[in-house]
């Protein structure tokens, strides 16, 4: 942290604190209801192949990885090509057409029918 | 449709205020960020927060291959089967459907399609929008308006994931390995939604009425928003629900108001429910286009490994019954009299008939139905049986009011929708 971001740090706090006692009262009425979620239950198996960041980075983001852990171990290099280009396509995923090998290729050999026995 | 609401991550919730619910985290450049997508992409890049599974935690083995499920307390809930924790999808364990017929509250099953998930409502602030290109008056609603401005009427009606038993497909399908536990039933109070259309008077350009949440895309892209023709809209039995078994519906089930389509299949059932469309044409967005569409014959289904050659939206529910007192594998007395309870249920026609079988299906009799709630509901049913040494492969097969049944096997369909055969329950008596 720098020394002028330190000196700015009391004037923030009490900003912030006095911005919390003012609005609580409006914003805490009976009727409001918050969520928690727990953290995620299962982590992306980990793996040598360069799939396996990319993963990190892009799949997980967005969800949790028992949507790749609970396919079936049937589950073909088509289906996890169609999901990958699906989350590009219709979700946004924020990875480039060049990684989408690498992507799939971990997840039909981690997840899929590709799996070593 | 509408894309006002900023991206934030549900894993860092923030206060109604604006500031982090931790209350330590005072830097508001690191604020920013947490909220955004790229932010919970930046913490995912940086291996942040994915926590390897407890050796001790609870478990439950759903009857396919890879059927392990943990069994999770999730706010609201008691432990249920987590299919997936981000976003929260959570089944019902069966056990739960034997208690009652009406599904409690805290083990009603869970499902979301974006981890975009509102951290505070507040249930009478609440406000639903009406408009579209198909309505002449748009207006505002707030939930504490709903409640005092519109004929409250209830209904009792199950709700069930598309994908209900889509693990028990053979051959296997891809998707959401569910059990059969992604059903349940309860008694809803809501204003018709046909009463809050009229007050925004559609005109006679209206084709389709849309529907979406406060839940999220967390990358803005491919919202829940799904779509009903304006005829079943406007027919009386739709509810804009804020009561679900006497109480406020929980978080997980879209507090504080929901959609609720007697009959019809829980994709079209919105949480949170935000913001209702009237539109001059059929929408055409991802949920409604692409996916929940089934194969468009007569039995919704194709040969197993094929593709349909036409697909239509997914409607009613199929015509369904379950043993709930027994489970597969279960070891009884022999000789001793058993009572064997169970639910069915179908699209809105109502049951009209339970049938069982003792020999797995080889010969049937008439189970005794129970109370009857309404054609929406579960009815119960149930019949005796003295068991002797042995294996018994004990069925059930309902119709309703117009006849239509169950398959004595199973069909098929690439999406794994709709699963309605005639299930087995193996005991053993000795």
């Amino acid at each position: 942290m720098t020394a002028r971001r330190r000196k700015r740090m009391p004037r923030l706090a009490t900003a912030l604190l006095l911005a919390t006692t003012s609005l609580a009262s409006q914003a805490t009425t009976a009727a409001e209801r918050t969520l928690q979620l727990p953290e995620d239950g299962v982590a992306l198996k980990a793996s040598p192949l360069p799939g396996y960041l990319k993963a990190q980075a892009y799949c997980v983001m967005c969800h949790s990885a028992e949507y790749m852990l609970y396919q079936p171990p049937s589950a073909a290099r088509p289906y996890w090509e169609a999901m990958v280009r699906r989350m590009k396509q219709v979700f946004a995923a924020p990875f480039d057409e060049s990684e989408i090998p690498d992507l799939v290729d971990y997840l039909v050999k981690t997840y899929g029918n590709e799996q070593s026995r | 449709m509408r894309r006002d609401r900023p991206p934030r991550s549900p894993r860092h919730p923030v206060s109604p205020t604006g500031l982090p619910s931790s209350g330590h985290d005072a830097d508001p450049g690191r604020r920013l960020l947490l909220r955004t997508g790229i932010g919970a992409f930046a913490a995912a890049a940086l291996g942040v927060a994915h926590r390897a599974p407890r050796a001790a935690e609870a478990s439950v083995d759903l009857p396919m291959v890879n059927g392990r499920r943990r069994l999770v307390a999730y706010p609201g809930k008691r432990p249920l089967i987590v299919l997936t924790s981000r976003p929260p999808q959570l089944e019902t364990p069966f056990e739960v459907f034997d208690e009652g017929l009406l599904t409690p509250n805290d083990a009603f099953f869970v499902r979301y399609h974006h981890a975009g998930l509102p951290t505070s409502i507040d249930g009478d602030a609440h406000v639903i929008r009406i408009g579209g290109n198909a309505v002449a008056a748009p207006y505002e609603l707030t939930v504490a308006e709903l409640r005092t401005a519109f004929q409250p009427v209830e209904v009792v009606a199950v709700n069930q994931c598309s994908g209900n038993g889509r693990g028990l497909f053979e051959p296997r399908v891809t998707g959401g390995q569910l059990g059969n536990g992604a059903m349940g039933n309860a008694r809803w109070v809501g204003a018709r939604l046909k009463d809050v259309l009229a007050r925004a008077r559609p005109t006679a350009a209206a084709r389709q009425v849309t529907f979406d949440g406060l839940d999220f895309a967390l990358l803005g892209s491919g919202d829940f928003t799904k779509a009903l023709d304006v005829a079943h809209a406007m027919d009386g039995e739709v509810l804009v629900a804020y009561q679900m078994n006497g109480a406020e519906l929980p978080m997980l089930n879209g507090f504080p108001v929901r959609l609720v389509v007697p009959g019809y299949f829980g994709t079209y059932w919105i949480k949170h429910l935000s913001d209702i469309q009237v539109i001059d044409h059929v929408y055409d967005g991802f949920w409604m286009k692409t996916a929940y569409r089934i194969p468009d014959d007569d039995c919704a289904c194709v040969e197993p490994g094929t593709a349909p050659r036409a697909t239509r939206p997914i409607g009613r529910f199929n015509v369904r019954s379950f043993i709930t007192s027994l489970r597969d594998g279960a070891r009884l007395p022999a000789g001793q009299p058993v009572e064997v309870r169970g639910i069915a249920f179908d699209g809105g026609q109502g049951v009209r008939e339970v049938a069982y079988s003792l020999d797995g299906g080889q010969s049937w009799r008439g189970a005794t139905l129970g109370e009857d709630l309404g054609r929406y509901s579960f009815r119960g049913f149930r019949f005796g049986f003295t068991p002797q040494p042995g294996t018994h492969d004990l069925r059930v097969r309902a119709w309703n009011r117009s006849g239509q049944s169950q398959p004595a096997t199973p069909t098929w369909q690439p999406a794994g929708y709709m699963r309605n055969v005639v299930e087995s329950v193996k005991v053993v008596a000795s």
